[in-house]
């Protein structure tokens, strides 16, 4: 699930080299709209679902527009910060529409636990790595079959000469940008039955999805699935034999650690130096 | 309002601050805003001079209080020991985090700095023996002097003199050579490394300044405070700190003290809005990077364009003083030695053979130039000699010592120093910084003689510089920014702090690509008393007039082989030259 997540920071980063720093909240609106939409104001969980897409896909547009696009390119990393002011403000937009509390997230998927292999595991909790490779397969299918897609890779590949090929490069950027919130809205419905909504609930997953993409390497989808899943059972492993406590502790040094040894990710090459 | 007029201001009202009001929140704001000053002036040293950011300051902040906390607690240590021991373990903390992340930039540095804070939080919270977990340390005692414990109202001096000397240190700092370093590192990472500046060396210095910053602010927030809970140092808190750098303007000296004013007041001004205090802290961190790069005090500040006295006579005279011999560190007696050999060097990008096999030899005190067509290898030729690029095979050596595999400011160090294609200048330093930035080299003294400083340069150094400005004729552009520098005077600046750098082989990457006439004239000049002065000069160049009338020796390459090598006019009538610049058939 955090490899759902961490993806929507390779697309952008593969199109553009700048991230969304605020994608941790682009899970929490995921989840804080499909609350509203289905267990609040009681519409099919279908329907809660396709409102999120496009409530995730704006939200994503917005902060290519407001936050990246003036900074396109300009060798700051100043989109860091203003993309990170965003999800500040959406936090608080969300704390002031949705209140402070955490609220539960009712699932029939996530009532009573089954059993595989001696483990208590809710079905929700299997259905998060079905859809995430679903998603992601999909993702790869969009990248490798559509024309959209191969514009963004092409752009990712090189974006002047895409750009002189006709390519609308900020365009471009801007889908890619719409396609990594998506990836995160639909990871936030997913999880909302597992962690119960609440609009301080994305920054953590935020940062743990960016450790993820960062093990996996950022230029590398496939690194990022595997680091996604590694990434997960190391933190449960943890949470098991230590303490919940020390998850966070573990897992962000072994981001630290992967980035002194091998900068690049799992998954990436080894960028060469240009002088 | 001069800007001596507004610190004089600024004292003048903090210290009032005790005589007005007896208030103890009041107090306690002002003392927060004092505490704030010492981290952000901490932080303006990373993020504004060096141009790094740090997201995980809330962590080394934590680290000063908690080790202060503990020292008063446990050890039963006064305020006065507490202190600095606080600020020595952040340090070395700070240290240990910054060699580790500093090899990274962008979001990756991003993610580490991130990364530390949360491993310092969650720490804090899960280490209960040590921390006292989610409930903390309580209990701290007041710091106290000659025996008396010290009321609020007494401390607020304390914390008010530490927020001042925070302020002068990193001035010094700024104004020493090591301040130079910093700005250029972060202007040309390329060019600092060429005069033998380690980006990383630097940057490693800067973030252990940060972090012992951010310990002494951490060690007065828990004395001040009496008691400490993990609460205050999350990741918030370091956004903030940033906020505080970034909103009061990234780089000046008084943009900590506005910005850490500012945020701590404008939430109890609009108080009544408290839910909405995400919002505003958002929305000023969207305002400071739109509107205001160098924050309120930049914004207020008057630019300086600072111009050579005689701007309008345009191509500085080379010739004036003939009797002048350039600073550089010729060797007299090494004309005829060979200063720089090649064997066998190859270097493959790919499945390309920029460098197939070259084998040459520079004569110590000649000018040497390589030429050949695009593609043929000079660049590359130039970028593993200067240690840029790691050669697959061969050696070099220079003046018989082996330099390939060093990095660039080992071999800067050594005396090769080389120039680039576009002019690498630090471009936010004046002209004559920029060649004190080459002359000082890593020399840089003591990082705490430049906080209190003494980090200003030796006479020689200083000497240098001004020497090598006056070699290239730039001697009236000393006090110009170095970006409104005219193009043809790039070139020669970065000439210029090459020798300060103490070049005893300089490598020219096409010097006179861009140039006109008059200023090809200029250079051949002083290419020609750089050579009497004992330099070893490699030169680039496509502008054969100016290789040919120059060169004691001219190299030819193509597609990464020798084809010939002679004096120029040798070389000239070489069939082999001939046919690979207008082929075969010519």
């Amino acid at each position: 699930m955090y490899g759902l997540v961490a993806l929507g920071y390779h697309v952008t980063w593969a199109t553009s080299r700048t991230l969304n720093f605020s994608q941790g909240h682009v899970v929490m609106v995921g989840a804080v709209v499909a609350y509203a939409v289905h267990v609040a104001a009681g519409w099919p969980l279908v329907i809660a679902l396709g409102v999120t897409v496009i409530a995730s896909a704006a939200f994503g547009l917005v902060v290519e527009r407001v936050a990246v696009r003036p900074f396109f390119r300009t060798g700051s990393p100043v989109w860091l910060l203003s993309t990170i002011a965003l999800g500040i403000i959406v936090e608080n937009v969300a704390m002031l529409t949705f209140g402070k509390d955490a609220r539960a997230f009712p699932s029939t998927l996530a009532l009573k636990p089954v059993f595989v292999l001696g483990a208590g595991v809710y079905p929700q909790e299997l259905l998060l790595p079905v859809v995430g490779v679903a998603l992601m397969g999909a993702t790869q299918l969009f990248y490798h079959r559509t024309f959209y897609g191969r514009q963004l890779k092409a752009v990712a590949w090189d974006s002047e000469a895409a750009g002189l090929m006709g390519i609308d490069v900020p365009r471009a950027v801007a889908v890619a940008y719409a396609l990594s919130a998506v990836l995160a809205g639909v990871a936030g419905v997913l999880l909302a039955p597992l962690l119960n909504v609440s609009p301080t609930m994305g920054t953590l997953i935020g940062l743990k999805a960016f450790a993820v993409a960062i093990i996996g390497g950022l230029g590398s989808a496939a690194g990022i699935v595997v680091a996604g899943f590694l990434y997960g059972l190391v933190e449960a492993l943890v949470a098991g034999y230590v303490s919940t406590g020390a998850r966070e502790i573990v897992g962000f040094a072994v981001v630290i650690a992967m980035l002194v040894v091998r900068p690049w990710g799992l998954g990436g090459a080894r960028p060469a130096r240009r002088v | 309002m001069s800007a001596r007029a507004g610190w004089i201001a600024v004292a003048v009202a903090a210290a009032a601050v005790p005589l007005v009001t007896a208030n103890t929140y009041y107090l306690y704001l002002a003392m927060t805003i004092g505490i704030f000053v010492v981290v952000a002036a901490g932080l303006n040293v990373l993020a504004g001079l060096t141009g790094q950011i740090s997201l995980g300051h809330a962590g080394l902040y934590a680290i000063g209080a908690y080790t202060a906390a503990l020292a008063a607690t446990r050890l039963g240590l006064g305020f006065w020991t507490a202190l600095p021991l606080a600020i020595a373990v952040t340090a070395v903390i700070g240290a240990a985090v910054a060699l580790a992340a500093l090899r990274l930039s962008g979001p990756y540095l991003a993610m580490v700095t991130i990364a530390f804070g949360i491993i310092v939080e969650g720490a804090l919270v899960e280490w209960v023996a040590l921390t006292g977990g989610p409930g903390g340390i309580f209990d701290i005692p007041k710091p106290a002097v000659g025996g008396a414990p010290l009321a609020l109202g007494r401390y607020y001096w304390l914390v008010a003199a530490a927020a001042a000397l925070a302020l002068v240190l990193t001035r010094n700092l700024a104004r020493s050579a090591w301040g130079r370093a910093l700005v250029a590192v972060k202007s040309s990472e390329l060019a600092a490394a060429s005069l033998g500046l380690s980006a990383y060396r630097v940057r490693t210095a800067a973030f252990t300044v940060s972090a012992a910053f951010a310990g002494a602010g951490g060690a007065l927030f828990a004395f001040l405070n009496g008691y400490l809970s993990p609460d205050s140092f999350t990741l918030q808190t370091s956004i903030l700190f940033l906020l505080i750098v970034l909103f009061g303007g990234l780089g000046t000296l008084a943009g900590p003290l506005v910005g850490a004013a500012a945020l701590v007041l404008l939430p109890e001004v609009v108080r009544q809005f408290v839910e909405y205090r995400l919002i505003l802290y958002g929305s000023l961190l969207l305002l400071s990077v739109y509107f205001l790069p160098r924050g309120v005090v930049g914004a207020l500040a008057r630019p300086r364009a600072a111009r050579p006295a005689d701007s309008g006579t345009g191509v500085p005279s080379l010739t004036q003083d003939a009797g002048d011999s350039p600073p550089t560190a010729g060797q007299a007696g090494a004309s005829s030695a060979v200063a720089l050999a090649l064997t066998g060097v190859t270097k493959a990008f790919g499945g390309v053979r920029a460098v197939a096999g070259v084998t040459l030899a520079v004569r110590g005190g000649t000018v040497h130039s390589l030429i050949g067509p695009n593609g043929a290898g000079k660049t590359t030729l130039v970028n593993l000699v200067s240690g840029f690029d790691v050669p697959d095979g061969g050696t070099i050596a220079l003046f018989d010592e082996g330099i390939a595999g060093r990095g660039p400011a080992a071999i800067a160090r050594r005396g090769v120093v080389r120039t680039f294609q576009t002019p690498q200048l630090f471009e936010e330093l004046s002209v004559l910084d920029n060649v004190r930035v080459g002359a000082a080299g890593h020399r840089l003294g003591w990082l705490v003689a430049a906080l209190a400083g003494f980090g200003g340069d030796s006479p020689a150094t200083q000497a240098r510089a001004r020497a090598a400005l006056d070699a290239v004729g730039l001697g009236d552009w000393a006090a110009t920014s170095a970006a409104d520098l005219p193009f043809g005077h790039r070139r020669r600046l970065e000439i210029a702090r090459a020798l300060a750098a103490g070049a005893r082989v300089l490598l020219l990457d096409e010097p006179a690509a861009g140039l006109a006439p008059a200023e090809v004239e200029a250079l051949d000049a002083l290419l020609s008393r750089l050579r009497a002065g004992g330099l070893t000069v490699v030169l680039v160049e496509h502008h054969v007039e100016l290789v040919m009338a120059i060169s004691d020796r001219v190299t030819v390459l193509d597609e990464g082989r020798v084809i010939a090598e002679g004096p120029p006019a040798a070389v000239q009538r070489d069939p082999a030259v001939v046919a690979a610049y207008l082929g075969t058939s010519a």
